[in-house]
């Protein structure tokens, strides 16, 4: 079956722009939205190359309002835009537009239940050698905590656009985490739309579960493809929205295989791993394994190296998913 | 006979007698509260929600209403009783100030009718003022943003932010009240984290400032009237107040920022209003 993928001719704008960087196909979201609705409009905290929105600035410069390197004045300021009908897209580096903005984002937003995007890039360990102060390991468990937020982790670029786009039609504040500087692999097809908070099976498969989001759902098909040489059948799942969370396809992994692992650029502690928990713990206690990031901070270092060292690769899901099983790693 | 203005202003001085009435009605139904910055405060917002303010309180999301935030949140006192001598609400609702399932609680709750903005952490208002200044502004609509600060809010670091972004961007349409009582919660500000000289801090960082008594109503209704006070910025008024104002035993004393309510405390602040009914 020939789909667009496969002819680049085809390929929407938006794709090449995007350049399979998923902070980038944020922007052109928002500026695609901008041009179809007079009431968007972005909030940069000196932010405007870091998300794409150089071309929304551009064209509608009335609409870039940019706060400068001030991440909690952008956060109120977006809430008052939204109390008056127009719809804000915060942008900013993802550990300073959540944990920065922390009160203005509970209080402002979440609180008084504003209808504000927040696009959050950089996150993870993806300016890895920026060091501790520039990851985000914490940001999934900050939001998802916050009562009336809805929190997306796209896969990659793709999902990102669609994502976005798909932010329309809900009310109150999304939380959209995105990558840095480097080309994500995508993972999902261009054409491809998202329901938020309904996952996405990306493999079928009945001996174990991998829930993965973000950067770690292309290293779990990686693990999923190895695991099947070793004749172990992994189911995998794209959990692009951690709030709210689908409990169907999680309590089905559950019920249908033989336990689960989540996967996921994040501290174990509050992010996608721990929301998987809170609903087996109380609706099926399963067999688990969590890939994440320990209690620690991260080491420097380039992207893939740190997230390998701390098992955020296809590697340590494999890893932890033999773990799971009681079967030892084959021998190298 | 009095003069169309002295009688506006009688108008608004027997609103505001009513206002600290009603404030100390909340805060006795709730046992305790924050009467210091809400009877500061009380004249100022008697003359915005009397004289001010272009409002419906039977429609209170009127598109092109006023907006006002009150930043200083803890003041929700006067905020509710003004609200409900508005019509926004009943003032029998101010019997239910802290009440289980209220909508009146210490902090103003944007589910409130006339509540613009959830307030109560501080340093948040201005920002969202400027947000809706400037909601205003994109969308070519006349409503003016007011906001109400504290003193000892101006210790967050966040209103230099906005006050730097609401300057940078010319908002002509925002107005920022300085309720400066001069007192905070655990004493004089000018102990805790001095603000001086605060008129030149605000004219350093772009805005047109003007002084006034915030206790003088014809000095308050002036003030409003002559706003924006620049035509490219935005425009501050400091109004110096006295924190308790109008009941002797709680002026100028951080001992009554909050404190129980007594009866015998109401019955004295009502005494002292000159009207115990
Ligand atoms: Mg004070």
């Amino acid at each position: 079956m020939s789909t667009v993928d496969d002819d680049p001719v085809a390929a929407p704008d938006w794709v090449g722009r995007a350049a399979n960087q998923s902070r980038l196909a944020f922007g052109l979201a928002v500026t695609e939205l901008a041009a179809r609705d007079s009431s968007v409009v972005a909030v940069s905290a000196d932010t405007l190359d870091l998300i794409g929105l150089r071309d929304l600035s551009d064209r509608f410069p009335e609409r870039l309002i940019e706060v400068g390197i001030a991440e909690q004045n952008a956060m109120g300021i977006a809430s008052g835009l939204a109390t008056t009908g127009l719809r804000p897209f915060v942008c900013g580096y993802a550990p300073f537009i959540t944990a920065r903005s922390l009160e203005q984002l509970r209080n402002d937003v979440a609180y008084a239940n504003q209808r504000v995007v927040i696009g959050a890039a950089a996150s993870g360990i993806s300016l890895g050698v920026a060091g501790g102060t520039h990851h985000a390991l914490e940001d999934l468990a900050l939001m998802r905590a916050l009562p009336n937020m809805t929190v997306v982790v796209p896969a990659d670029a793709h999902q990102a656009w669609h994502a976005t786009l798909a932010t329309e039609h809900l009310d109150g504040p999304v939380y959209i985490r995105l990558g840095g500087r480097v080309e994500e692999p995508a993972v999902t097809p261009v054409v491809a739309s998202i329901r938020i908070g309904q996952a996405d099976v990306l493999r079928d498969g009945s001996d174990v579960t991998v829930i993965a989001c973000g950067a770690l759902v292309a290293p779990a098909l990686e693990a999923a493809a190895d695991l099947s040489a070793q004749g172990i059948d992994a189911r995998v799942v794209n959990m692009h929205t951690l709030k709210p969370l689908d409990r169907d396809p999680i309590l089905a992994a559950a019920a249908e295989t033989g336990g689960i692992v989540t996967a996921e650029e994040h501290h174990l502690t509050g992010g996608l791993g721990g929301a998987v928990a809170e609903l087996l713990a109380r609706e099926h206690p399963s067999r688990m394994r969590m890939v994440g990031m320990p209690d620690e901070f991260a080491v420097v270092g380039p992207t893939d190296r740190v997230r390998d060292r701390y098992g955020m690769s296809g590697r340590g899901i494999r890893a932890a998913v033999l773990d799971l099983l009681g079967r030892s790693e084959p021998l190298a | 006979m009095l003069s169309n203005r002295e009688a506006k202003l009688q108008g608004l001085r027997e609103a505001a007698l009513r206002l600290r009435r009603n404030i100390w009605r909340a805060l006795h139904a709730a046992g305790s509260g924050h009467m210091g910055g809400s009877l500061s405060a009380a004249d100022l917002l008697a003359a915005l929600y009397f004289h001010h303010l272009a409002i419906r309180p039977d429609q209170p999301d009127w598109p092109a209403r006023d907006r006002f935030v009150l930043s200083k949140g803890h003041a929700n006192a006067a905020l509710a009783a003004v609200l409900a001598q508005s019509g926004f609400f009943d003032e029998s609702l101010l019997d239910d100030f802290y009440g289980f399932e209220s909508l009146l609680g210490m902090h103003p709750d944007i589910k409130a009718p006339g509540v613009e903005m959830s307030t109560g952490g501080l340093g948040h208002g201005l920002a969202v003022g400027i947000g809706m200044a400037l909601g205003a502004q994109l969308q070519g609509r006349d409503f003016r943003t007011l906001v109400m600060l504290g003193d000892g809010e101006l210790q967050e670091g966040s209103n230099w932010e906005a006050a730097m972004a609401a300057a940078h961007m010319g908002l002509a349409n925002l107005t920022a009240i300085v309720d400066f009582n001069k007192i905070q919660q655990s004493g004089p500000v000018k102990a805790v984290l001095g603000l001086d000289p605060l008129a030149d801090k605000w004219r350093a960082f772009g805005w047109e400032v003007r002084e006034i008594d915030g206790h003088d109503i014809g000095a308050i209704v002036d003030a409003f009237d002559a706003l924006p006070y620049a035509p490219d910025k935005p425009s501050l008024l400091i109004a110096h107040t006295v924190k308790g104002k109008g009941a002797g035993f709680a002026e100028d004393s951080h001992l009554w920022h909050v404190n129980a309510v007594t009866d015998e405390v109401y019955r004295n602040a009502l005494d002292e209003l000159g009207d115990a009914q």
